[in-house]
């Protein structure tokens, strides 16, 4: 059965959609990661143009960053002050990247940056996440004590300005680091079309020595308020939020998460980090290729952008 | 009226008869005049109707659908353009010459676009130079009797702007300063050939038009699931050893129908409340699919 998607103007198929949001919510429900990486590249892999893709992926990751964040409300497992702080940095992140993708758009280079980020991110994250991961495998094999980093050490993020108390946190630090976190990942949320959690999460840890308790909790709570700010703007400024596209995608990732999370409960941390960073770094080696190879068409075309 | 007119709208109305296919309110204009939708009030013959020997002939035609919906489950649509010679001098056995060449073309509305070239820096190959055609086809259609060379010679098809090669395709001012001729060339190709690849840019298979008897010919347009929305021109194009002898104009609308049409609309008239409900739909979905699975599993 097709369907005609109303913003990215083509017809599609259903089951494809539906399936491809089921995937990704399987993994992303396996590996607790938001799955905006791994959603946005598929989509555009599918021809639905990059732009779209992008805008249409924030209202997809708030979708099912939702459910999330008010559970671990629940548990008390959300640093409000905290949050506020990176949501207030985020979306100023996120106006800054939606202009940014309206000019990069009107003058054609919109695609080769958002390559060039995920592959910049990704491999980062990917490179770190598998040697931590095959350095605790190996640990653990010879039979050392696995143990986390030694926390409560003073760095220099400590000695900046503007020093606020955040109590469920337990820290006393000044606001410009989280701000600026904030600020970066809602930068990226509106270029790339991802949550930014996988940035997030291990700057409020080692940065920020946010306990581990709460990260988790206050980086969903920041997601979920930066993804409705950026598809807001998306949908006003560059008009790519696709309703349609985006609750296919929802659908099938909702059913997807939920095996994720009961495929996720066999596994080992260490093995899971090893898999997604495996996964992670795949992603990028494919995204990267396509910048070097030299492409079969060397031209293309869209239409006229911005000027009326 | 003139009175040459008034000749006119009688053979228009007796080929109208003849046919007995083609409503009588369809009578459209030649090419050369400006597109007009209707001609004067209908009057009474006033000579004798029917074909002379001495006449001009001329070319009228239609398409079998005025308008087309593109709905959630568009995937296309098929025309079938059809007409008739006035006048038709055209002999009954034709034995496999052709006496007459008819040539139809479909077109869309004709919009701007970029064309964007890549180069290689550095190892990754970035869009470095671009082209602003201010005006090219969306979409582009034709079908005729036998190829196009063989009916006629380049500097008519170019007047007339039948084929690939003589779509018309303006540069946006300031385009030419900072490229050859020989590089416009290619960006102009570019689009051609990624409009053929998207199936918008389609030659109909060998006798896309077929004639049936003396003077009525028949084609059929096949618009793909992907065909832009917006008014589509049939140009009708009859043609006598190489010459254009009579040129003629039929409108096709093709319109956004049905939910689609209004989430579109809706999205570019109101931004914001679109935007706004997206949020709205996104938590609702996102709380709803959890409840539901915490009851599955509980």
């Amino acid at each position: 059965m097709n369907i005609y998607l109303p913003i990215a103007e083509m017809s599609v198929n259903v089951a494809v959609f539906l399936s491809m949001g089921c995937a990704v919510g399987f993994l992303s429900g396996m590996f607790g990661v938001g799955g905006g990486f791994l959603l946005t590249p598929l989509l555009i892999f599918m021809g639905i143009p990059s732009a779209v893709a992008v805008g249409t992926g924030s209202m997809q990751i708030m979708a099912s960053s939702v459910a999330g964040a008010i559970a671990q409300y629940r548990r008390r497992n959300v640093d409000i002050k905290m949050g506020l702080v990176l949501v207030a940095g985020g979306v100023v992140g996120a106006i800054v990247g939606v202009g940014l993708v309206r000019i990069l758009r009107q003058i054609g280079q919109f695609d080769l940056f958002v390559s060039l980020s995920y592959v910049l991110f990704l491999g980062a994250v990917g490179g770190l996440m598998l040697i931590e991961s095959v350095g605790t495998i190996r640990r653990a094999r010879s039979g050392q004590p696995v143990s986390a980093r030694k926390t409560g050490q003073h760095s220099w993020v400590h000695g900046l300005p503007f020093k606020m108390r955040f109590n469920r946190s337990k820290l006393y630090i000044s606001v410009v680091p989280p701000a600026a976190i904030g600020a970066f990942v809602g930068f990226m949320a509106a270029i790339m079309g991802v949550g930014g959690g996988f940035v997030m999460v291990p700057a409020m840890i080692y940065l920020l020595r946010v306990p581990t308790s709460v990260v988790i909790g206050t980086s969903l709570f920041q997601i979920v308020f930066v993804m409705a700010v950026t598809t807001l703007l998306q949908a006003v400024q560059n008009k790519t939020v696709d309703v349609v596209l985006a609750m296919l995608l929802i659908v099938g990732g909702v059913v997807g998460a939920q095996f994720g999370v009961i495929a996720g409960g066999r596994l080992k941390g260490e093995q899971l980090r090893f898999l997604l960073a495996a996964l992670v770094l795949l992603v990028c080696l494919r995204i990267g290729w396509e910048l070097v190879a030299r492409p079969g068409e060397l031209y293309s075309i869209g239409p006229l952008l911005g000027r009326p | 009226m003139q009175p040459g007119a008034a000749a006119m709208t009688c053979r228009r109305l007796a080929v109208a008869a003849m046919l007995a296919l083609v409503a009588p309110a369809l009578a459209q204009d030649a090419l050369p005049l400006p597109p007009r939708v209707l001609m004067g009030p209908r009057q009474p013959p006033a000579g004798p109707a029917g074909p002379r020997k001495d006449a001009v002939e001329r070319v009228e035609a239609d398409v079998s659908t005025r308008s087309v919906e593109v709905t959630t489950g568009f995937t296309g649509h098929e025309i079938l353009v059809f007409g008739a010679i006035d006048n038709s001098q055209q002999p009954e056995d034709t034995a496999g010459n052709y006496y007459y060449d008819v040539v139809v073309v479909v077109e869309g509305t004709p919009y701007a676009v970029v064309v964007r070239r890549k180069s290689d820096i550095a190892g990754v190959w970035i869009n470095t130079s671009s082209v602003l055609f201010a005006s090219v086809p969306s979409y582009y259609a034709i079908a005729s009797t036998r190829s196009l060379d063989q009916i006629a010679g380049p500097a008519v098809l170019e007047r007339n702007s039948i084929g690939f090669a003589h779509i018309q395709m303006t540069p946006a001012v300031g385009v030419k300063w900072n490229l050859s001729d020989y590089e416009l060339a290619g960006f102009r190709a570019a689009v051609i050939r990624l409009k053929q690849k998207e199936h918008l840019y389609v030659v109909e298979a060998k006798e896309g038009v077929t004639f049936t008897g003396r003077s009525l010919f028949r084609s059929t347009i096949a618009l793909p699931g992907n065909v832009p929305v917006g008014p589509l021109v049939a140009r009708t194009y009859l043609f006598r050893d190489g010459e254009v002898l009579s040129a003629h104009i039929a409108r096709v609308t093709l319109e956004r129908k049905g939910i689609e049409r209004v989430l579109h609309d809706f999205a570019f008239r109101y931004p914001f409340t679109y935007g706004i409900i997206a949020v709205m739909l996104a938590v609702l979905a996102g709380l709803s699919g959890s409840m539901f699975f915490r009851r599955e599993t509980a």
